[in-house]
């Protein structure tokens, strides 16, 4: 089974993010960064799972420049054989989908892997718009995958239950928890990871849909405020007219 | 469990930058290895701790090892940790590729067992003595035992132990007197008891293979006449399966910190069916033992400063936060009807956490470089170097082990104390680094013993010539640094610490040339604080340097507040405790001969 997974750059969680002047953009000074969890843990690592039992090989693609590489590597050490990174700094969803799917049109996938969203702009865009590129079916926030050798059958949870989902290949499916559990590359896979292919393709040209006009921070928190228990109509009137959750 | 009990950004801060991990990658020795998979396998070391190591820090203190039924009962994750910890490569990392390693830096195993230490230090003691028993067999064994051990050792399916103290032989191994019989076979029968032993058995792995010193039959008394053995705690029978050893479990020590860490009594060939074989030469057991203890004292130095680290992250956590008290104002007073503030922002408070923090991190400067020595002194390029770096290890490893352990106790406590209250309840787990940390400066040699090998032999050993290295080194760092006028005050204060200490040395070495031995080494522990301080001075002036030189060129990955908070502590490190070191140099240079020689009576 020839799987493709997408992995991505993001800001560790606990990151503070500071804007530029401009607030077109955010400053990487002092950032550390690492693998979007959900295309790490669960969409790689499942990937992983079945080409084990299935054969196989399982190739990462990244849309970034050459400071992805570190991530790159990582996914190669938990035990991607290949890699792909298409050399140019992603504009957004559309443009990192319609590359991919312009690599992937060229190679023939079983399935396309990709993490649920990435935790810096929890877009979880790009899945969709990555089948309609290829005109292949998209799955969601699956939390299960599995294959019997013709079938796959998929998990996903929706509201008060699990929706059960089975399709033949070629898909494109979003990992969202309990996909896989998280794989900590080992000292040996580290090293493997410097002699397994690392292919860098130029990009095609960015239709350019999107433009960033401006990035905010969050309104600052409030403090908390006492209400004495024997003023409940003041209570009242502070959720009914500041906080105006009633 | 604090939610960050590591700044991994300042342990790379002294990897990388300050002692530049990448120019030991040069060398052929490590030729497979970059500054990317480096940085990689510490990361993926942090997520493994978070994981698997520091979730049950406290769990393991509660639920404390202890004996039942005849057997050993500690925390299921012990053998968890064996298990995936071998996967990982954190027992076989720093092996030659021929012994089933992959040749890591001393530097980096260093570096990924310190994560590992600050997330949970009951933990790492039980992988951190397999590896050190297995590099024995792999030194000095021969090939029969090497295949028949090392390799189920590095995955963790074995573990290894060192056994040298016996209930009359704990600081002085001479008088140790397990017994070695020769039999006809390739085996000797081991008969004796050894007691402390660290991870010296429980249910969750399958055979201990025990690395025991003893003494063969007729074999002369002292040193001397000690071998090492291979004791198995089960043997492999012709069948290549296990059969009992006849080394049996006799308890359990409970303790007052490390509770999770089993401490076994055991007892070698009560039914005189124990078989031990004897690793390289007889009577030259001791002598092989010391790699294994340099290394563990290396270890122990480690832990001392990860639980450093690890303490002044939570009490900085909780500085944070408390709220309690008011600035003083201007006119010195206290407006009563203005907010408090959170303790941090008091001076004593902040006193306390800046000491922390000095003693931290200057302690793990000290431990990367204590490492990158162990590198060059194995893999430098010329036998001169080798040589060289091979001293200063010697010189540093007595320091190594010990600052961070005696001044850990100090640290620590200053921690507990940011917590008042607090500090002392059970809810809070600074109370548990407390208990943690004291066995710090006891076990591998306790405090007074490791003096006694820093003044005794290793400050005399080649006529001085360790020591000398040393402040060679140290005058090098001062003369660089000296390019940045603002770190000048601090290297000339540095400069005339080793002129004071020098003086020490002549009034010392003179006391060996008149006979005086017992008054030489009777100060030895004010010998060990007084260079123990100007090496982290050193350490600081270093961090100091890189820091500058890291602004000056605009330089990433750290953003410049780091760099300043490291210039900071440095001065803070001048002004607070290497002032100390006068109290000391002047105790040495009196030489009052109070503690020798003395009647009893002056105790009662
Ligand atoms: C939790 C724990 C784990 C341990 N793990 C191991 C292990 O895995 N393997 C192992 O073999 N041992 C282990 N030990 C033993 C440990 O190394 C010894 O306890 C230690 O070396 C001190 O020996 P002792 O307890 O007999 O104390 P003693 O040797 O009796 O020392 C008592 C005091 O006298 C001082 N003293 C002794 N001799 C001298 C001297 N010549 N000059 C000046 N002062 C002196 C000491 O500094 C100390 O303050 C462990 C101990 C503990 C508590």
């Amino acid at each position: 089974m020839n799987i493709l997974v997408g992995i991505s750059k993001t800001p560790e969680t606990t990151a503070k993010i500071e804007f530029s002047e401009d607030g077109k953009s955010f400053k990487s000074e002092g950032v550390n960064y690492i693998m979007n969890p959900y295309d790490e843990w669960y969409a790689l690592v499942r990937a992983i799972e079945l080409k084990e039992v299935h054969g196989g090989e399982v190739t990462v693609i990244n849309v970034g420049t050459i400071s992805n590489e570190t991530v790159i590597r990582k996914a190669l050490a938990i035990g991607a054989d290949k890699a792909v990174r298409i050399n140019k700094e992603t504009s957004s969803s559309w443009d990192t989908a319609s590359q991919i799917a312009a690599y992937a049109k060229e190679h023939s996938y079983d399935i396309i892997l990709i993490g649920k969203e990435t935790i810096d702009y929890n877009g979880g865009e790009v899945g969709g718009m990555l089948a309609e590129h290829l005109g292949v079916s998209f799955i969601s926030f699956a939390s299960k995958l599995e294959f019997d050798g013709s079938v796959f059958t998929v998990e996903k949870d929706i509201e008060g239950g699990v929706e059960v989902v089975e399709l033949n290949g070629p898909f494109v499916l979003s990992a969202a928890k309990g996909l896989a559990e998280q794989r900590i590359p080992n000292m040996r896979g580290i090293m493997m990871a410097k002699r397994k292919p690392l292919e860098v393709i130029e990009p095609i040209s960015d239709e350019g849909f999107v433009t960033i006009s401006q990035f905010t921070k969050p309104a600052e928190k409030v403090g908390i405020k006492m209400v004495d228990p024997d003023q409940m109509d003041e209570l009242v009137r502070m959720l009914s007219e500041e906080s105006k959750v009633i | 469990m604090p939610s960050n009990y590591i700044a991994l950004n300042t342990l790379k801060f002294i990897l990388n930058q300050v002692h530049g991990l990448a120019d030991v990658l040069k060398l052929d020795y490590y030729s497979d290895h970059d500054m990317e998979s480096m940085n990689l396998f510490l990361d993926a070391v942090k997520d493994f701790s978070d994981r698997e190591m520091a979730p049950y820090f406290k769990e393991m203190d509660e639920q404390p090892a202890h004996f039942e039924e005849g057997k050993i009962k500690v925390h299921p994750q012990v053998g968890v940790i064996m298990k995936k910890g071998g996967a990982m490569g954190l027992i076989s990392g720093i092996f030659d590729y021929e012994d089933g390693g992959m040749q890591i830096p001393m530097m980096v195993h260093t570096a990924n067992t310190y994560i590992q230490d600050c997330a949970n230090n009951h933990m790492t003691g039980y992988m951190g003595l397999t590896l050190g028993a297995a590099e024995l067999i792999i030194h000095f064994g021969d090939a029969a035992l090497k295949a028949a051990y090392v390799p189920k050792m590095l995955t963790g399916d074995w573990a290894g132990t060192m056994c040298l103290t016996e209930p009359e032989a704990g600081s002085s191994l001479s008088d140790l007197t397990t017994k070695a019989i020769p039999t006809e076979q390739d085996y000797y029968l081991l008969k004796g008891q050894k007691i402390f032993i660290s991870g010296g058995d429980h249910e969750y792995i399958s055979n201990f293979v025990h690395l025991v010193l003893a003494r063969i039959e007729g074999a002369p008394a002292g040193t001397k006449g000690i071998s090492l053995f291979v004791v198995p705690k089960n043997r492999i029978n012709e069948h290549k399966g296990l059969e009992p050893n006849d080394v049996n479990t006799a308890g359990d020590f409970q303790k007052m910190g490390q509770r999770g860490y089993c401490t076994s009594h055991l007892m070698f060939g009560e039914n005189n069916d124990c078989r031990g074989w004897l690793v390289g030469e007889p009577h030259r057991g001791l002598k092989y033992m010391f790699l294994m203890m340099n290394g563990a004292r290396i270890a122990v130095g480690r832990g001392a400063a990860a639980i450093v680290m690890a303490a002044y992250h939570a009490s900085l956590e909780y500085a944070q936060e408390r709220v309690q008290g008011r600035k003083i104002g201007k006119l010195g007073k206290k407006k009563v009807d203005s907010l408090p503030t959170t303790i941090i922002n008091h001076a004593d408070v902040r006193r306390m956490l800046l000491l922390q923090k000095v003693v931290a991190e200057g302690s793990l400067s000290l431990l990367i470089l204590a490492s990158k020595y162990k590198d060059l002194s194995l893999h430098a390029k010329t036998p001169e170097e080798k040589e060289k770096y091979h001293l200063l290890l010697e010189i540093l490893t007595p320091i190594v082990k010990s600052y961070p352990s005696e001044m850990g106790n100090i640290a620590v406590s200053n921690g507990l104390q940011v917590l008042g209250g607090y500090g002392f309840t059970s809810e809070y787990i600074l109370q548990q680094y407390y208990r943690d940390i004291r066995i710090f400066s006891i076990y591998e040699g306790t405090t007074g013993i490791q003096s006694l090998d820093l003044l005794g032999r290793k400050a005399t050993m080649q006529g001085g010539r360790a020591i000398q290295l040393l402040i060679e080194e140290i005058k090098q760092s001062c003369s660089e640094a000296t390019k940045f006028s603002d770190l000048t005050p601090y290297t000339s204060m540095l400069e005339s610490e080793l002129e004071s200490f020098k003086e020490v040395l002549v009034v010392l070495y003179k006391l060996t040339e008149q006979g005086k031995f017992e008054l030489f080494t009777a100060d030895a522990n004010h010998f060990l604080e007084l260079l123990s301080l100007i090496i982290i001075a050193w350490m600081w002036l270093e961090m100091a340097n890189e820091s500058m030189q890291a602004i000056q060129k605009d330089e990433e990955p750290h953003k410049e507040a780091f760099y300043q908070s490291k210039i900071h502590a440095m001065k803070f490190y001048f002004n607070y405790e290497l002032p100390k070191t006068l109290g000391h140099a002047k105790i040495l240079k009196n030489v009052s001969g109070l503690t020798i020689d003395l009647d009893r009576e002056i105790f009662v």
